[in-house]
């Protein structure tokens, strides 16, 4: 059988797996549209701040939005996975005469394609809260594009994870990755009203390169460069951590 | 039990080890089984049973030794072994967000059927485990025995020449036992060997051809249940007599049978026991002469020995002085008995 066929029917059981129940998925989708009407209340005032250009703080939060329903959406793929571990479910799938690897990139396009609806969602939410994305249809895309590759590339934690510890808590405790990736970013303010250790914290972090990527297709246009490096650092990301996916996905049959 | 050079073998195991750094879980076993039959691999947990098994169907990397199945060599030709062989595990492994038709489908494509062939193939088996009323449905919604036969019936999807099943009636009630019990005989009798390990006797006694006990990693024995069950010196006759009946007479009967050598048990209550080999042709002719003394007896009754009592004997301990935890699993009030809902 052809690695496109096999992989295309794990990516189908694989997308069903993380829909299913459906009103799970509404905390992922519940809790970025929360924080993003909260924060666009509290902070309002922010825009009075010498050197804060954004014309109101829904606005400039609306990206962290965006990337924390990605967060959100790839981090169940641990989750999916260390339940298959636990059950035998994946063992059955071992002893399938298929290629392994299809059942790591049927696995990684599930949670890019939901990482694109949840996107997609929470885009829709923004726009009726009276936010925008300043590159249109084209902008769009583009933000789907690049959330489903950051989706894929941040799911390889989860995945390690489970294949290593095949522990449901210890994978479940991946989460708590999400707080220091998203925040110590520019999510809360830009990088120019950034001092000290944060600011270099900050600039390390390579979240900071795709939240500004996507800052730039919502809010400031086409900036080829921030968006450049924004696939530039989910791809360095996706490298690590699928890596360490594949490698630990070697070591699980010894 | 084949040996391992024979043609006929579809597993040939030789010089199997298997160790996890210090320990060793299997310790150099060698057997073969022959295509069609109905082998069962039997010993307490932790005697390396399921390792084994997980070693032949190619989950787990073997520290030394050769294993081929249906011809195949397991590190050289994984995928053609693959193909060839059903696992149904210990564990049930079932999707249980997804239905049951959902779930034999996605093996049968992932086994090379197109999704047509394997939608017919679901049908049929769902019809034949009997679930097709609500296959469905989602697996979540089945009860223990109904996610057992879901599970069986996923691993004859690709047809299998062998069949592995790791305790396939763990926790189910003896109904739910059945039902599996004849659909596994029917699947041999159309010419499916099957592989089972166990850790209960009877089962191994009503289904299997041959056997392996097998003991802290290494076999112990293996032969027929009859050539095992054997070596323990013969089945135990116990005859009742009515109040009337001079108990040294009938005694004397006996004993011009069996001989000087062996010993009669005379219990109270009229009763007298005896140990013969070949019950089956002795009980006629005792009849027939006890008749002819005067001294028919009011019952008889011929208990063989178990396999278990095999085993008391190999090893000098019992399968559950190794395994009580095993035995409150087997009866888990949430597991067993969970057959009403098919």
């Amino acid at each position: 059988m052809t690695l496109v066929r096999e992989t295309y029917y794990l990516f189908v059981r694989g997308l069903k797996q993380s829909l299913r129940p459906w009103p799970s998925i509404i905390p992922s989708l519940f809790l970025p549209v929360f924080f993003l009407l909260v924060f666009s209340a509290a902070f309002a005032n922010i825009r009075e701040l010498p050197g804060f250009t954004a014309e109101n703080y829904l606005v400039f939060y609306a990206p962290v939005a965006i990337l924390q329903a990605i967060f959100f959406s790839s981090g169940d793929a641990g989750i999916d996975m260390v339940v298959d571990i636990t059950s035998g479910y994946f063992d059955k799938m071992r002893i399938a005469p298929i290629r392994h690897i299809s059942l790591l990139i049927g696995k990684l396009l599930a949670v890019g394609l939901r990482s694109i609806v949840q996107a997609g969602i929470v885009i829709a939410f923004i726009l009726l809260l009276g936010g925008k994305i300043v590159t249109g249809v084209g902008g769009f895309l583009v933000i789907l594009l690049l959330g489903a590759l950051f989706g894929m590339a941040w799911s390889g934690v989860g995945i390690t994870i489970a294949l290593l510890t095949k522990n449901q808590r210890a994978t479940q405790s991946a989460f708590i990755l999400f707080f220091p990736f998203t925040y110590i970013t520019t999510a809360q303010l830009p990088l120019h009203l950034l001092t000290g250790w944060y600011k270099t914290a900050v600039l390390l972090n390579p979240v900071t390169y795709i939240l500004e990527a996507f800052r730039a297709l919502t809010t400031t246009g086409w900036d080829g460069t921030a968006i450049a490096t924004g696939f530039l650092a989910a791809a360095c990301v996706a490298v690590v951590t699928l890596t360490a996916a594949l490698v630990s996905f070697r070591r699980f049959a010894r | 039990m084949a040996t391992p050079t024979d043609q006929t073998s579809i597993i040939e195991v030789r010089n199997l080890v298997k160790r996890y750094g210090d320990a060793t879980a299997v310790d150099d076993i060698s057997f073969a089984v022959a295509e069609g039959d109905f082998f069962g691999f039997l010993g307490p947990n932790g005697a390396g049973k399921t390792t084994t098994m997980r070693i032949l169907s190619t989950l787990l990397k073997k520290t030394s030794g050769t294993v081929r199945v249906a011809g195949h060599d397991v590190d050289a030709d994984p995928d053609a072994v693959r193909r060839s062989i059903g696992f149904a595990m210990q564990e049930i492994s079932l999707d249980n967000l997804a239905s049951g038709y959902e779930n034999l489908q996605l093996l049968g494509v992932l086994y090379g059927l197109t999704p047509r062939e394997a939608r017919t193939r679901a049908e049929e088996l769902a019809q034949v485990v009997g679930l097709a009323k609500v296959a469905d449905r989602w697996v979540n919604t089945y009860s223990g025995g109904m996610r057992r036969r879901l599970d069986l019936a996923g691993v004859l999807m690709h047809r299998p020449r062998v069949l592995f099943l790791d305790e396939p009636t763990q926790g189910l009630d003896p109904q739910a036992r059945r039902i599996i019990y004849d659909y596994l005989r029917r699947l041999n009798a159309d010419g499916t060997t099957i592989f089972l390990t166990t850790h209960y006797m009877d089962e191994a006694d009503a289904l299997c051809r041959e056997l392996a006990f097998i003991d802290k990693g290494k076999i112990v024995q293996a032969g027929t249940p009859a050539q095992l069950k054997a070596g323990m010196g013969g089945d135990v006759i116990a005859l009742k007599f009515r109040p009337d009946v001079v108990l040294e007479q009938a005694e004397r009967v006996v004993r011009s049978l069996v001989g000087d050598k062996t010993d009669i048990t005379r219990g109270g209550d009229q009763q007298i026991s005896v140990a013969v080999k070949g019950a089956d042709q002795f009980v006629p002719r005792l009849i027939e002469q006890l008749d002819k003394a005067g001294t028919p007896p009011l019952s008889l009754s011929v208990a063989q020995p178990s396999l278990e009592d095999v085993f008391v004997k190999l090893v000098g301990r019992s399968f559950l002085e190794d395994d009580e935890s095993q035995l409150v699993h087997g009866r888990d009030p949430f597991v067993a008995g969970g057959e009403g809902q098919s």
